[in-house]
């Protein structure tokens, strides 16, 4: 279920593995390319769920999963006893582990397995996958992951693969505002930011966030990647998962706050590197 | 008039009563049935359900926590929906995010049934005594015709705007405190790290430019240590979600409030759990190294 810019790859993948596929997307137009490389296009979720052993949905956000999985005709109707559901969407942790519970009080595994590495690493098969959920429900999908992607670990139980990859969030987003800001510091300055990065990736600074989108900042090069509107998503779900646990994130919700800002700026569409116009802004230097 | 009024706790109890003294005919309900009590023994009468309340009402109130306690208390099982005529004009008391009230809003006018969000500022005392802000989102022909019955509750009503208006200018109100509490706790702390003693700092404060009404309040609160409940700590972080949800919706950065909304949440992370705002003071302290640091 779910077959946008990450999910085609991803059933792809999984037919070439060898795997018979059955794929619902919103869009009916999503299916096609599935259609044509031998997939088995379905009207509703629960139609596709139907005689699956193991069903993977890749959707944006919390209530898309609740939606496709609890939602009529969803992946609950149409769910056999013992099937396993993998979610591999961005979500929050703490919806994930009640949905792992309502599942599994009809006999329904569920592992959460959000993944990193963007569409390059769908297309190619070399995702990092966070895995969350028991033991033995991992052993018996990682045959299928290993279809999607090289670096799968198993976390910790339901939601812990949901607890990593917001980790993953903090860190990246707090290493793109900080080379965003470093930049920016070199081009108030009126000294050339792409020798400041040449510099900087020589030295303590390197990252692979100063190679990627420090490259993108100086050059630019704001077309996605990954996009603003998403990041700003998953740095929602990085201060709710806060709040409701009572975590102080200080630079999370800063960065979330500018990633408002540049979306609200109507840049929701480009690359998220493209916070750096947000800091350019604040320190009056013209886009 | 007669008036329903739903939801009977800190704030809804006396804003009720205010009601009753106003010379209105009360009908209440509450998810405790015992929280009626004190309004029965003023005159009131007790309704089994919030639809069976909403049925012999012109006006309905609701004053409850949550933005599914809203939904609840309206659209649920036995909500007001299922008793309220056309006409019947709902005025939401709570705060809750302004895109909750409108979606609420909109099920209702299906109906024919009005309502008006119109969230509070002013606290317990404010609503004892009758003297609330009343900030109000939804018609303002609507507004006109129930400013009457806000008169028994509140002593300034401001029309904001359409619906969901009332719920952002509760927003903001509440941004502006949390952002200013973090201020005076970050001030007080600044002023010990650097070996002056906070009370005369205050004193000299509040006299000045950066006098305020929270400066006042929660000053003092913060210098005598009563971290104990006065202001629910716990409404303003649940306020503070409203503001940072609000935000994402509508793509604006709001760094301070942010920044702040984090000593709230690692508040909460400390033993203990009914704290007053002022608590907020130990979180930055102990982010220097207070109590208990060195010179």
């Amino acid at each position: 279920m779910g077959l946008g810019i990450m999910g085609q790859p991803m059933a792809l993948n999984l037919l070439k593995g060898g795997h018979t596929l059955r794929v619902y997307g919103r869009r009916a137009e999503s299916m096609l390319p599935l259609e044509h490389a031998g997939a088995t296009a379905c009207a509703s979720a629960a139609e596709a769920t139907r005689g699956c052993e193991a069903i993977f949905t890749m959707v944006a956000d919390t209530p898309d999963v609740e939606q496709v999985i609890f939602g009529p005709s969803g992946v609950a109707e149409g769910a056999a006893r013992g099937s396993v559901v993998v979610d591999m969407s961005t979500i929050s942790p703490v919806a994930t582990r009640s949905m792992a519970a309502r599942l599994a009080g009809r006999g329904i595994e569920m592992l959460d397995a959000p993944v990193s590495g963007g569409e390059v690493g769908a297309v190619n098969g070399t995702l990092s996958i966070m895995v969350g959920g028991k033991p033995e429900v991992f052993d018996q999908a990682k045959p299928l992951f290993e279809c999607m992607g090289k670096n799968i670990v198993l976390i910790g139980a339901n939601g812990a693969g949901q607890v990593a990859k917001a980790c993953n969030q903090i860190v990246g987003a707090v290493a793109l505002e900080s080379v965003a800001e470093g930049l920016t510091l070199a081009r108030k300055n009126g000294v050339d930011p792409g020798k400041v990065r040449d510099a900087l990736l020589g030295g303590f600074a390197w990252s692979r966030v100063l190679e990627i989108h420090g490259r993108r900042i100086v050059e630019r090069d704001f077309k996605p990647g990954f996009k603003a509107k998403l990041h700003q998503k998953d740095l929602r779900i990085v201060t709710e998962t806060a709040a409701q646990l009572g975590i102080g994130l200080p630079q999370s919700a800063l960065i979330a706050q500018h990633l408002n800002a540049l979306v609200g700026m109507g840049c929701g569409e480009e690359d998220s590197a493209a916070v750096a116009k947000v800091l350019e802004i604040l320190s009056g230097l013209k886009l | 008039m007669k008036i329903g009024f739903v939801g009977l706790g800190a704030m809804g109890r006396p804003m009720a009563q205010n009601l009753i003294r106003g010379g209105h005919e009360l009908c209440v309900w509450a998810r405790r049935a015992q929280a009626t009590k004190p309004l029965t023994d003023a005159g009131a009468q007790a309704s089994p359900t919030p639809a069976l309340l909403a049925a012999q009402c012109q006006v309905v109130f609701t004053m409850v926590t949550k933005g599914e306690d809203v939904e609840q208390v309206v659209l649920g099982s036995d909500g007001i929906i299922y008793g309220a005529k056309a006409g019947t004009v709902v005025i939401d008391c709570s705060t809750i995010a302004p895109a909750t009230t409108r979606r609420v809003a909109q099920v209702l006018a299906e109906k024919g049934v009005e309502m008006l969000d119109a969230p509070v500022s002013g606290g317990e005392q404010g609503a004892i005594e009758g003297t609330l802000s009343i900030m109000v989102g939804g018609k303002a022909e609507v507004f006109e015709r129930v400013q009457p019955v806000l008169r028994c509750v509140g002593r300034t009503l401001v029309h904001i705007g359409e619906s969901g208006a009332g719920q952002v200018a509760k927003a903001a109100n509440q941004l502006a405190l949390i952002v200013a509490i973090q201020g005076i706790a970050e001030a007080m702390v600044f002023a010990r790290a650097n070996g002056v003693e906070f009370r005369p700092v205050w004193e000299a404060l509040t006299k000045g430019f950066a006098g305020s009404r929270m400066l006042e309040v929660v000053g003092q609160r913060m210098i005598e240590r009563q971290f104990v409940m006065g202001i629910d700590a716990n409404l303003h972080l649940k306020d503070s979600l409203i503001v940072l949800q609000c935000a994402h919706e509508s793509r604006t950065a709001v760094p301070g409030a942010a920044l702040a909304a984090q000593a709230f949440n690692a508040l909460f992370a400390r033993p203990g759990t009914r704290w007053d705002s002022a608590a907020i003071l130990k979180v930055v302290e102990e982010m220097s190294g207070f109590p208990g640091r060195g010179s």
